[in-house]
């Protein structure tokens, strides 16, 4: 498809406000590599954690209100047995709010009731129809069809609820239509299907019966290739931190949504930004980040007079606020766009205005 | 030994010369990229070695999967585990073994720096510098935000100067002691003052924020200084310079090169007053270091093309970075990324050598250091392990070579491993037990499938002595 950078636009954004702070246990997140919202903007979050503090895997619900953050419960936790995960990855929600989990490292996905208790697991390591490798981004469409990317064997598959598998479209490669190693997904208003092409730097997006339909982007990464999307390359111009990759082009992007518009929102991990994207591709703006102090944040602080000091002799306060390797964005209600910032461990949020706004 | 063994005497030669470069210009090499090499020849493969094409190991995939070590975290081991990563999977072995070679150089510890991320950030920059200009590097290590730390330079001041980096710079990372004077280390100190980190944010509420270098000029002694004969009002530039023009400096770059590439010298702090093993081989380095305006790359195409360093086989201990890497190399990379990452990655510091944690700024002492009984005992179980698990691809690629070779006798047996997993040379009375044990269920068969699980099984077996025997434990 092709893309155009230039022209107006009758979208304005601005930055809303910082959710949660960094915590392996209790009233935080570690690592949020997914979730997923309920319309009453309650989050069921991903912490992918880390190898070496298992008790931050684990699933965590918080309220991401305009009202401010609010942690309400975890559930699910390090392991192998049922309702456990090794390596979670996608999530989703259905109509009667079930949580959907993807294992990458166990190739299951995993179902548990609104309040977190497990329901079930399915899932068989292979290449076969209906098998897994590496299952990541996971979405429920209107007739309550699962759409899981199927990672490593590079193809999008349809099962029911209950895990029983119905279809499945594309194949390994650089073409329309071929992936490699494909990470997150959503579903437009429509059930059209937008997946995030990892390795290809891309976004596709399909008809629910797998029918190509445009390719979004291409490859470009911001500062020094091999940096592991160090926020240092982020740079700071009149108050607003900026990437130093073109527009339009992505470096491994992660996740995707698209808002009631047809707006395509795409984390674009290593470029450690989220664009934006009218329906046709072309480019509106980017979030490279504004994070402030969240309100878990503020009360971290304010438990060691020792971190104040600390902050208080900072001069240039940049790293606080761009976004780190985010790998999801959402919408919430009255379209709030919330984006994962994974590697700081928090949420930053902006708002798509109803009429424009000067930023 | 048959007619078609891998080990047939015209191959020999030059395979062992081969497989002797790869140990040491990298982490070994498997029979079939052994194979590869020596059809290319060995000075294209020193010049390949030297220049190479081949890519990084890919750590975007890895932190796909491991998105916590992006900043490495805070358990003892875990945080080097990016760097096993890269270890492991690279296509440049030379350009990551002089990651390694100046890591244990310029000596930098977690047990004080506290944040692996800085640490990592050091090897990176050791990457991509370490066979360039040692001027240049010197510079980028008296700015690297680790380096700073751990040698105090944050707490050097116009009006109070910390001599901990001065001191190092001069007695471990480029002269050696012998060569300076305490009044030098003062003048070089205070050339420094004013290099320090800027201040971040803590790390509590939304994890660890990077360090980065900052000049603060209100902080730096401009007096005029004078350093090893030199007068002026010097900055920590000119000081690298100064220390780049002095013999000694060439000479001790070069005893450490050949410590690390040809054979065992004693510890550092031994070298003022017991000379080099082969005082000549140092001289041949230190000159092309010097002719080549400090270029690391031109002293290692000297190096690897002198008979000083191709007779020099199985002369040193591996390291326990050797003996893991080499391993898991050998076996196979289909480990990560997985869960385990972290286990792996505290191999070597169970063998005594923590990467990023030297215990000091001395570095590691190597040598016949490297072994003790506890050491010892962990390093072969480690490789018995990974040996004797046939189902990793590359025994399997050994057992699929050995399969090509029909039913094997005891001797040809012994003999076609010790050739696979190395080629390693024994003792005849090492030689012998091997034989003993590898004729004990008689001839090894392939025609069914009964026979060919026996003898897989057989294979794991031998594989797991050989991982034993003194031989394996040098390269």
């Amino acid at each position: 498809m092709a893309s155009v950078f230039l022209g107006i636009n009758d979208r304005t954004y601005t930055y809303e406000s910082t959710a949660a702070r960094a915590e392996h246990m209790g009233a935080g997140v570690r690592y949020p590599i997914d979730f997923a919202m309920t319309e009453d903007e309650i989050a069921y979050i991903v912490n992918r954690g880390r190898e070496d503090r298992p008790d931050g895997t684990r699933l965590t619900v918080f309220s991401l209100g305009e009202d401010g953050e609010e942690y309400i419960s975890t559930f699910g936790s390090y392991g192998e047995e049922p309702g456990q995960f090794i390596w979670p990855m996608g999530i989703t929600l259905d109509k009667n709010t079930n949580v959907y989990v993807t294992d990458e490292w166990l190739h299951r996905v995993t179902k548990y009731d609104q309040d977190g208790e497990y329901i079930s697991h399915w899932g068989t390591h292979g290449s076969g129809d209906g098998e897994l490798n590496r299952p990541a981004g996971i979405v429920v469409g209107q007739d309550d069809t699962l759409y899981i990317v199927d990672s490593r064997n590079n193809r999008i598959q349809k099962f029911t609820l209950d895990g029983k598998y119905l279809s499945k479209f594309g194949s390994a490669g650089s073409a329309n239509g071929e992936f490699n190693l494909p990470w997150g997904m959503c579903l437009d208003a429509d059930d059209n299907i937008f997946v995030a092409d990892w390795r290809n730097d891309r976004v596709q997006s399909f008809t629910s019966d797998g029918k190509w339909l445009a390719t979004f982007g291409t490859p470009g990464a911001a500062g020094t290739p091999g940096t592991g999307g160090d926020c240092s390359n982020a740079v700071i111009k009149g108050g607003i931190t900026y990437t130093n990759a073109p527009v339009g082009q992505f470096n491994r992007p992660t996740g995707v949504c698209v808002d009631q518009d047809g707006d395509i929102y795409i984390a674009d991990w290593l470029n450690n930004r989220v664009q934006v994207l009218t329906p046709e591709g072309r480019f509106i703006t980017e979030f490279t980040g504004d994070g402030h102090l969240s309100n878990m944040g503020v009360a971290k602080l304010k438990s060691n007079p020792d971190m104040i000091r600390q902050r208080n002799g900072i001069r240039n306060f940049t790293p606080e606020r761009v976004l780190w390797a985010p790998c999801a964005v959402k919408m919430g209600q009255n379209n709030r766009v919330i984006i994962a910032d994974t590697t700081r461990h928090r949420f930053q949020i902006y708002r798509k205005n109803t009429e424009p706004v000067v930023v | 030994m048959t007619s078609n063994s891998v080990a047939s005497k015209d191959k020999t030669t030059t395979i062992d010369l081969m497989a002797h470069l790869m140990r040491r210009a990298g982490f070994g090499a498997d029979r079939d990229e052994l194979e590869r090499r020596v059809a290319k020849g060995y000075e294209a493969t020193v010049e390949e070695l030297l220049n190479p094409q081949g890519n990084r190991a890919d750590r975007e995939h890895f932190l796909r999967y491991h998105p916590g070590f992006r900043r490495a975290v805070t358990s003892p081991g875990m945080g080097a585990s990016v760097w096993l990563y890269d270890l492991m999977h690279t296509e440049r072995p030379l350009e990551e073994k002089m990651v390694l070679f100046w890591h244990q150089i310029f000596a930098t510890g977690q047990s004080k720096v506290d944040h692996w991320h800085e640490l990592i950030a050091q090897v990176d920059m050791f990457r991509d510098k370490g066979m360039d200009s040692y001027r240049d590097m010197l510079v980028s290590l008296a700015q690297n935000p680790a380096m700073i730390y751990w040698l105090d330079n944050c707490d050097n001041h116009e009006s109070g100067v910390n001599e901990n980096w001065g001191r190092e710079l001069l007695e471990l990372f480029s002269m050696g002691v012998g060569n300076y004077t305490e009044d030098d280390v003062f003048e070089c100190s205070r050339a420094f003052t004013g290099w320090t980190i800027s201040t971040v944010p803590p790390r509590n509420y939304y994890s660890r924020f990077d360090w980065s270098f900052e000049y603060q000029e209100e902080d730096h002694d401009n007096g005029e200084k004078t350093f090893l004969g030199n007068t002026g009002n010097f900055n920590g530039e000119d000081i690298i310079n100064i220390i780049c023009q002095q013999p000694a400096t060439a000479e001790f770059v070069a005893r450490h090169l050949y410590n690390f590439f040809v054979a065992d010298e004693p510890p550092v702090p031994a070298w003022s007053v017991t000379p080099p093993k082969d005082p000549k081989a140092i001289a041949t380095l230190a000159k092309a270091f010097t002719d080549s305006n400090y270029d690391i790359r031109s002293v290692l195409r000297v190096l690897f093309l002198s008979d000083f360093f191709q007779n020099a086989r199985f002369t040193k201990i591996k390291s326990p970075a050797e003996v893991v890497v080499g391993t898991l190399r050998l076996v196979g990379q289909d480990i990560l990324p997985g869960p385990g990452i972290g286990d792996l990655s505290k191999q070597a510091g169970y063998m005594g050598q923590e990467l990023l944690n030297p215990p000091s700024v001395e570095g590691w002492h190597t040598g016949v250091e490297w072994i003790n009984s506890g050491s010892l005992m962990k390093r072969i179980n480690f490789v018995a392990d990974m040996l004797g698990d046939t189902s990793r691809p590359g025994v399997q690629r050994i057992i699929d070579r050995l399969k090509a070779q029909g039913n094997l006798g005891a001797e040809e047996l012994v003999d076609n491993c010790l050739e696979l997993v190395g080629p390693v040379k024994t003792g005849s009375a090492t030689l012998h037990q091997l034989v003993e044990h590898a004729a004990q269920h008689g001839e090894l068969a392939w025609d069914t499938d009964e026979s060919t699980k026996a003898s897989t099984a057989r294979v794991g077996e031998l594989l797991q002595l050989i991982a034993a025997v003194k031989e394996f434990q040098y390269c």
